[in-house]
C-alpha cells in the first residue's frame, strides 16, 4: 500500500447506485473523493442533497452525477457495480468515453450470456457450453478498450458493510498494478483486502455459489439445522469446484474468501433473495408463484439453470444442482428432492481436490 | 505476382539494417548485459548464472556437437572456466571480481550475438528469387507439357500458392510501421514457403529465425544465411543465451525489421493448430512498442503491427516423425513402437514435386492486422476500437499520466496478445477436404472402438479399422454442414474446393491429397468401398488439424 494511491489526487469512480454500489462508494470515500454514477438524475439529486441512498448514509467525500463522461474524464480507477443483466449495455454506453489508461474493478457477481432473441436462460431447451458464458471482466474486454481489469468479490453482504461491520474481500486481477491500485483505494480499518491473480476463478466462485444459497434456503425452510447446512456447504463447494474446473478454471481460489468464504456467508444469511426463494419453495410455493410476487428474478434461479445446462453439456455429475433444478423447474417436491440426495451414492469425501 | 511495395531491394528495411550490422551487434550486447544485470543484480547471482551456463555448455559440447559449431568452441569454454575460477570473489577484492564477471558476461554475450546475427545480400535475394521461379516453371513444364509452363509459370503458381486475407492492407502497413508476422508452424518448409508467398505479394523481405541445425547443410547455410535468416540454437537453453537472443530480436524490431516469429516455438508435433504459445520473443515486441513511445512524441512513435498467419497444407512432409515424437512424449511407457516408423526422408524435392505438379495447393491465410494490444487498425495503421473510434495505445503503458515500464503488466499484455493470435489462427484456418476426411475417419474409429486411451486405439488390428462407407459419408456431410455454420459465424474458413464441389468429389479429393506423399496411407477405400487406414498415427495427426471447433459433436 503506497501513498500514491489513485485516490490521492484523482477521484475514484463508482458506476451503479444499487445497494452494493453504494456500500462500495462509502468504503472508497474513506480514503478519498468518489464520483458516483447513477443514470437517473432524480437519484443523483437525492444522493447529493439528502445524502442517503438505499437506506445508506452517503459519505461526505461522495458526489453523485448522471454524466458518465464526467466520471471517465476525472477518474483513472472505476468500480462498475451494475447488475449482470445490464452490464454489457452499460459498458457499451461507456465505451466511447473510456481510454486505455483506465482501470476497472467490477463488483458484479453474475454472468452475461448471449442468447438468441426471445430466449431466456430459464428456457428448458437451451444448450449451454462453457464458451457461451461471459464473466463481467470478459464483457469489459470485449466491449471497451480497457485492458487493465479486475474484480472485487468475497463475503461482502451490502447490509453488513453499510452497518460498518468488519469484513474481508478479494481483489482479483491478472495485473499486479490493478490489485495495487484497488487495494490502496478501498482498504480501510473495516475492510481487509486480499489479492488473487486468478480473476476467472474468483468471478466464477462469486456466481456459482448462488445455487447453493437457494438450496440452503430450502433446508432452512424445511426446518433443518446446522448438520444439514454443513453437509450442503461442503458438498456444494465440491460441485462448484467440479463445474468451475470443467469451465476451465483452477481450483485454488475456491478455498479462499471469494470461494468458501462467500459460500458460507450466503448460505447462512436468511435475508438474501436466494435464500428466501429456497425457503418459499420448501414451504410448497411454485417457482411461478415466487417469480410473480418478486420484484426481480433471484440470481440463484438463473445460476441453477445455467449450472444444470453446463453440467449437461460437459457431462459432469452435480447431484445437488440436478435436484434443485428438478425442484425449481420440474415440480419435484423439495422433501422428495432431499430424499433423493440422501439416497445418492456419494463415495469418497473430499474428491474435488 | 504483385508489384513490390518498395521497388528496389536495396531500399528494403532488412537491407538497411544489414548495413548497420556493427551497430545492431553493439546494441544487442549492451542491451542484453543491461537486462541481465537487472534480473541478477548481485555478484553471487551473476556468478551462479555464469556457472550454470558454463555447466550447460559443457554438457552440450559433450553430448550434442554439430558440424556448424565453431572450431574454437571447446577452447572458448575452457577459458571461461579458467577465468571464472580466477575471478572467485573469495580470493580477491570484490570490486575487481565484479569487474571480471562483467567482462566474462560481455564476452559470452558477444560470442552468442555474433553467432545469432543474420545477413542480407540483395543480389543473393534477387538470384534466389529467379532460381525459385525457374524451379517452379520446370515443375509445371514437366506436368503440363510444352513451353507454356516455362513462359507463364506465375499463372499456375497463383492457383498453387494462395495468399488469402487482407493482402493490400498488409502491403500498406509495411510502409507505415514494423510488421511482425506470426504464423502457425507445421513444417520446416514453412519459412521458405512464407518467404516466397510474401515476396509473391510484393512485401519486402522478412527477418526470421532458422534453427542452427539447418545451417549444418552447406546449401541451406549459403542461401538462408544471406537472405535474412538469423540463427536460433535450440540446444542452448542457458539464461545468458536466451537473454542475448531476446535482446537481438528487440534491437531488430526497434530498428524496424519486418520479422517472422513462430510463436508456437517449434513445429506442431500433433498436427493441431497451436493453442499454447512461447511468449518470450513476443514479449520483446511489446517491449519494443513501449520503448518507441518512450523515445518519441506520441504522434511520431513508430508502430508495430502483428499479423497472424495460418498455413494450410493437404499433407505435411514430416508428419510421420512429428506424430511419432508427440506420441512418445505424451504416451511414455504406454507407447510401444511395433513397426519401425516410416522415415520422412523422401526429401524436399518430392514435396515440391507432389505439391506443384499434382492437384494440390498451399494456402497462407492472413488474419486482420492488429496492434500489439490486439486492437484493429484502419488503412493507415491507426488503432481503432469496435466502433471505429481511435484508441491511443500509448496510454496502455501509462499509469496516472506517467509512462513507464512495468514488466508484470507487459507480461499480461503479451499473454493477451497471444490469445488474440490464437484466435486469429483458428478463425482464418482454411479447411481442406483432406482435413475433413481425416477428422471424420479418426473420430468414427474412436467412437466405434471406444477404447479408453489413444494408445490402445493405435494398436487396433487392420480388420477392426474399417468404417462403413455410408456412415462415413453421412458424417462427412454433417461435419461440412457444421463447418458452413462456423464459416457464417466467421470462426473458420473454407477452401474454394470445399464450396464448389459435390460431396463425393470432396471426399475423393481429400483422400487422394492426404495420401499423395505417404507410403503407408493414412486413409483409403477398401475393395468393398469402405474406409480404412494403414497408418492410424498419421490419420490422427491429420485429424488434429480440426480439433478445437467442437466438430466431434457431429460424429
Amino acid at each position: 500500500m503506497g501513498s500514491t494511491s489513485a485516490s490521492d489526487k484523482h477521484p475514484v469512480g463508482v458506476i451503479g447506485a444499487g445497494s452494493f454500489g453504494t456500500a462500495v462508494a462509502n468504503l472508497l470515500a474513506e480514503n478519498g473523493e468518489v464520483l458516483f454514477y447513477s443514470r437517473r438524475q432524480e437519484a443523483v439529486d437525492i444522493i447529493n442533497k439528502e445524502r442517503i441512498n438505499n437506506g445508506q448514509t452517503i459519505h461526505p467525500n461522495i458526489r453523485a452525477t448522471s454524466d458518465l463522461q464526467e466520471i471517465t474524464n476525472n477518474c483513472y480507477l472505476l468500480f462498475p457495480s451494475v447488475s449482470s443483466d445490464s452490464f454489457r449495455q452499460v459498458m457499451q454506453g461507456m465505451a466511447p468515453f473510456l481510454r486505455p489508461d483506465h482501470m476497472m474493478i467490477h463488483c458484479t457477481k453474475g454472468f452475461d450470456i448471449k442468447l438468441e432473441p426471445g430466449k431466456t436462460i430459464l428456457d428448458k431447451d437451451i444448450i449451454l457450453k462453457p464458451s457461451d458464458i461471459y464473466t463481467m471482466s470478459k464483457v469489459i474486454l470485449e466491449e471497451t478498450c480497457v485492458k487493465r481489469v479486475g474484480c472485487m468479490s468475497g463475503p461482502n453482504l451490502a447490509r453488513e458493510i453499510a452497518n460498518q461491520h468488519p469484513a474481508a474481500t478479494v481483489i482479483a486481477s491478472k495485473f499486479e498494478e490493478v490489485i495495487r491500485e484497488g487495494e490502496s483505494a478501498i482498504r480501510s480499518k473495516r475492510l481487509q483486502v486480499y489479492s488473487n491473480h486468478d480473476i476467472y476463478a474468483v468471478e466464477l466462485a462469486g456466481v456459482l455459489k448462488n445455487s447453493m444459497a437457494l438450496a440452503a434456503g430450502a433446508l432452512g425452510g424445511l426446518g433443518y439445522g446446522q448438520n444439514a447446512m454443513a453437509f450442503l456447504i461442503t458438498r456444494g463447494l465440491g460441485e462448484i469446484i467440479r463445474l468451475a474446473t470443467a469451465m476451465g478454471a483452477d481450483r485454488q481460489a475456491f478455498l479462499g474468501l471469494a470461494g468458501i468464504g462467500d459460500l458460507v456467508a450466503t448460505c447462512t444469511s436468511p435475508m438474501s433473495r436466494n435464500y428466501t426463494v429456497g425457503a418459499r419453495l420448501a414451504k410448497g410455493e411454485t417457482l411461478q408463484q415466487i417469480i410473480d410476487t418478486s420484484s426481480e428474478v433471484a440470481e440463484g434461479i438463473k445460476t441453477v439453470s445455467i449450472s444444470k445446462k453446463l453440467a449437461d453439456s460437459t457431462g459432469i455429475k452435480l447431484p445437488i444442482i440436478q435436484y434443485i433444478y428438478k425442484a425449481l423447474f420440474e415440480g419435484l417436491n423439495v422433501e422428495e428432492a432431499l430424499r433423493y440426495l440422501m439416497e445418492y451414492r456419494w463415495g469418497y469425501d473430499a474428491d474435488y481436490m | 505476382m504483385l508489384k513490390s511495395v518498395i521497388p528496389r531491394i536495396k531500399d528494403w528495411p532488412i537491407n538497411l539494417i544489414a548495413q548497420k550490422r556493427d551497430k545492431i551487434l553493439q546494441e544487442t550486447i549492451s542491451e542484453a548485459v543491461l537486462e541481465f544485470n537487472k534480473a541478477h543484480p548481485t555478484l553471487s547471482q551473476l556468478r551462479d548464472q555464469l556457472q550454470k551456463t558454463l555447466y550447460l555448455e559443457h554438457i552440450r559440447l559433450r553430448s550434442e556437437a554439430w558440424e556448424v559449431d565453431p572450431e574454437d568452441e571447446k577452447e572458448f569454454w575452457g577459458k571461461v572456466k579458467k577465468r571464472l575460477l580466477q575471478a572467485d570473489p573469495a580470493h580477491m577484492d570484490e570490486d575487481i571480481s565484479k569487474e571480471q564477471h562483467q567482462e566474462l558476461l560481455q564476452d559470452i554475450m558477444s560470442r552468442y550475438a555474433n553467432e545469432i546475427i543474420g545477413h542480407f545480400e540483395p543480389n543473393m535475394f534477387w538470384f534466389a528469387r529467379q532460381l525459385l521461379v525457374r524451379v517452379f516453371a520446370r515443375l509445371f513444364n514437366s506436368h503440363f507439357g510444352g513451353f507454356k509452363g516455362i513462359f507463364n509459370p506465375q499463372e499456375k503458381l497463383k492457383d498453387k500458392l494462395i495468399v488469402a486475407g487482407p493482402v493490400e492492407k498488409l502491403r500498406n502497413l509495411s510502409l507505415k510501421g514494423t510488421v511482425i508476422l506470426v504464423p502457425t508452424h507445421f513444417s520446416n518448409l514453412d519459412s521458405a514457403i512464407i518467404g516466397f508467398g510474401m515476396d509473391y505479394i510484393g512485401m519486402p523481405a522478412f527477418q526470421y529465425g532458422a534453427g542452427l541445425n539447418l545451417f549444418n547443410s552447406k546449401i541451406f547455410s549459403f542461401f538462408a544465411g544471406n537472405l535474412g535468416a538469423y540463427k536460433l540454437d535450440r540446444r542452448k537453453k542457458n539464461p545468458i543465451y536466451l537473454e542475448t537472443l531476446k535482446s537481438y530480436s528487440k534491437t531488430n524490431v526497434l530498428a524496424g525489421a519486418h520479422t517472422i516469429f513462430f510463436p508456437g516455438g517449434t513445429r506442431s508435433r500433433a498436427g493441431n493448430i497451436e493453442t499454447e504459445l512461447k511468449l518470450g520473443l513476443l514479449g520483446t515486441v511489446m517491449e519494443a512498442q513501449r520503448i518507441h513511445f518512450e523515445k518519441n512524441p506520441a504522434n511520431l512513435a513508430p508502430k508495430i503491427f502483428v499479423v497472424p498467419l495460418t498455413i494450410s497444407y493437404h499433407f505435411v512432409l514430416e508428419a510421420s516423425s512429428l506424430i511419432e515424437d508427440q506420441l512418445r512424449r505424451t504416451g511414455k511407457e504406454q507407447y510401444l513402437v511395433y513397426d519401425k516408423p516410416q522415415t520422412a526422408g523422401k526429401g524436399i524435392w518430392k514435396f515440391f514435386w507432389e505439391t506443384f505438379s499434382k492437384s494440390t495447393d498451399i494456402t497462407l491465410s492472413l488474419s486482420e492486422p492488429m496492434d500489439v494490444f490486439g486492437n484493429s487498425l484502419d488503412e493507415d495503421g491507426n488503432s481503432i476500437d469496435k466502433l471505429g473510434n481511435p484508441v491511443e495505445i500509448r496510454s496502455y503503458f501509462v499509469n496516472k499520466g506517467q509512462l513507464k515500464a512495468d514488466d508484470q503488466r507487459e507480461m499480461i499484455y503479451t499473454q493477451m496478445l497471444g490469445d488474440k493470435i490464437i484466435e486469429g489462427f483458428f478463425k482464418n484456418n482454411v479447411v481442406y477436404s483432406s482435413h475433413v476426411v481425416s477428422f471424420v475417419a479418426f473420430e468414427l474409429l474412436k467412437k466405434k472402438l471406444d477404447y479408453p486411451d489413444l494408445f490402445t486405439l493405435m494398436r487396433t488390428s487392420d480388420e477392426d479399422r474399417e468404417i462403413d462407407w455410408d456412415t462415413f459419408k453421412t458424417s462427412v456431410k454433417r461435419v461440412i454442414d457444421e463447418l458452413y455454420v462456423l464459416n457464417n459465424k466467421e470462426q473458420i474458413k473454407l477452401s474454394p474446393h470445399m464450396t464448389t464441389k459435390e460431396l463425393d468429389e470432396i471426399i475423393e479429393l481429400g483422400i487422394t491429397n492426404v495420401c499423395i506423399y505417404h507410403t503407408n496411407l493414412p486413409i483409403l477405400r477398401t475393395k468393398e468401398g469402405n474406409i480404412t487406414s494403414e497408418d492410424l498415427k498419421l490419420l490422427y495427426y491429420y485429424h488434429n488439424r480440426l480439433i478445437g471447433y467442437g466438430l466431434h459433436k457431429c460424429i
